[in-house]
């Protein structure tokens, strides 16, 4: 069978659509099947102002971001990822510390 | 001078005082003694910049976790400066983040940051997207066979995907549900990702070979027989059944316009 037209055979759509249904198993249909849309609530950080628990906002006068600079090192989960890079060599993830 | 431009002037010192601590308060802000106009606006500033950092933590769980507290917090305000808000809506905030980490030289040992940041951004808009009724595949069967050339599938509007060189679906998978994470192996291939939202809950499913090429033929209006088609084209093992079952089942197909 040639693939090279535009449109495939209609024999084939007719027997991909029979395998797509015989293989079919809705996984939506029990997912929040019995949730109800809940307004008034907004997921953490997507309101205006991140509740920290009372009802002032995140920030406080002696937080100082800007001591940040890049002396952190990364304590995430990066360093048990192993992938393959573009140029075809592999490598563990890590984060240097930057200096400067 | 209008009031108009010195309000224009005001606002832009204000932004790029906000934005960068060295630069000075505006005269016109809080005029009692400079020690409180300093530590009065220290306090804006830094809710400013806890409330993003907060909103990108949130969008962007999973790289939040892979590189840690300290050091997403360090990384995001890196971004806050580079691409401050331009909307006043929250929601929207965030959206280049991926394009940020691609020239972000501290993370340059993690060639997956950027795609997985594009799929957590995906995971965002499809949260926000219109609700849509879904189809079912059944309906597939109730057509005349003959008329199967004609059909158009229409995505539902929270459904998009992703094709990465990196297996980013298998890596958000471990960091969002396992305690303790999985190691993988560099010899994992790309996976191409369906993310939709049926009803209330964002799914990300894996897709076949082509499925993406398939996906975005849809998109623009090709019929199920030339999207497919083009899927062919692209890559040979493309299998039409298994692609179609994927979507159907995620419920990112939300009508089939019979012509």
């Amino acid at each position: 069978m040639s693939y090279r037209s535009q449109n495939l055979a209609l024999a084939a759509l007719a027997t991909a659509v029979g395998a797509a249904i015989a293989i079919s198993s809705p996984a939506s249909a029990q997912q929040s099947a019995d949730k109800e849309r809940c307004y008034g609530i907004s997921m953490a950080g997507k309101n205006d102002c991140a509740s920290t628990g009372n009802n002032s906002c995140a920030g406080t006068a002696k937080m100082d971001f800007d001591k940040g600079a890049w002396k952190y090192v990364a304590k995430g989960t990066c360093t048990s990822m192993q992938v393959k890079l573009k140029d075809g060599s592999s490598r563990m993830g890590a984060l240097m510390p930057i200096k400067g | 001078m209008s009031a108009y431009s010195d309000l224009t002037l005001l606002q832009q010192q204000f932004t790029a005082a906000l934005l960068a601590p060295s630069t000075q308060i505006p005269a016109a802000i809080a005029p009692t003694d400079e020690a409180k106009r300093q530590k009065r606006f220290n306090v804006y500033r830094n809710n400013m910049h806890a409330g993003l950092v907060a909103a990108l933590g949130a969008r962007y769980p999973v790289i939040l976790r892979l590189v840690g507290d300290e050091f997403f917090q360090a990384m995001a305000l890196a971004f806050i400066r580079q691409e401050p808000p331009t909307s006043p809506i929250l929601a929207e905030y965030g959206a280049h983040f991926a394009r940020f980490l691609e020239t972000f030289e501290p993370t340059a040992d993690l060639p997956y940051l950027p795609d997985m940041a594009r799929l957590e951004w995906l995971r965002h808009l499809a949260y926000h997207a219109p609700d849509s009724p879904i189809a079912a595949i059944a309906e597939l069967a109730s057509l005349a066979p003959e008329k199967l050339g004609e059909i158009r599938l229409h995505l539902h509007p929270a459904a998009s995907h992703l094709a990465s060189d990196y297996p980013v679906l298998t890596i958000w998978q471990t960091n969002t549900h396992d305690a303790t994470v999985q190691p993988i192996s560099a010899d994992r291939p790309g996976e191409t990702t369906l993310i939709t939202r049926p009803k209330l809950d964002v799914l990300l499913c894996p897709l076949p070979i082509g499925a993406g090429i398939f996906i975005t033929a849809l998109a623009e209006g090709e019929t199920m027989s030339q999207a497919a088609a083009s899927a062919l084209a692209d890559a040979a093992s493309f299998d039409l059944a298994k692609t179609l079952a994927a979507l159907f089942d995620a419920g990112a197909i939300s009508h089939i316009q019979p012509d």
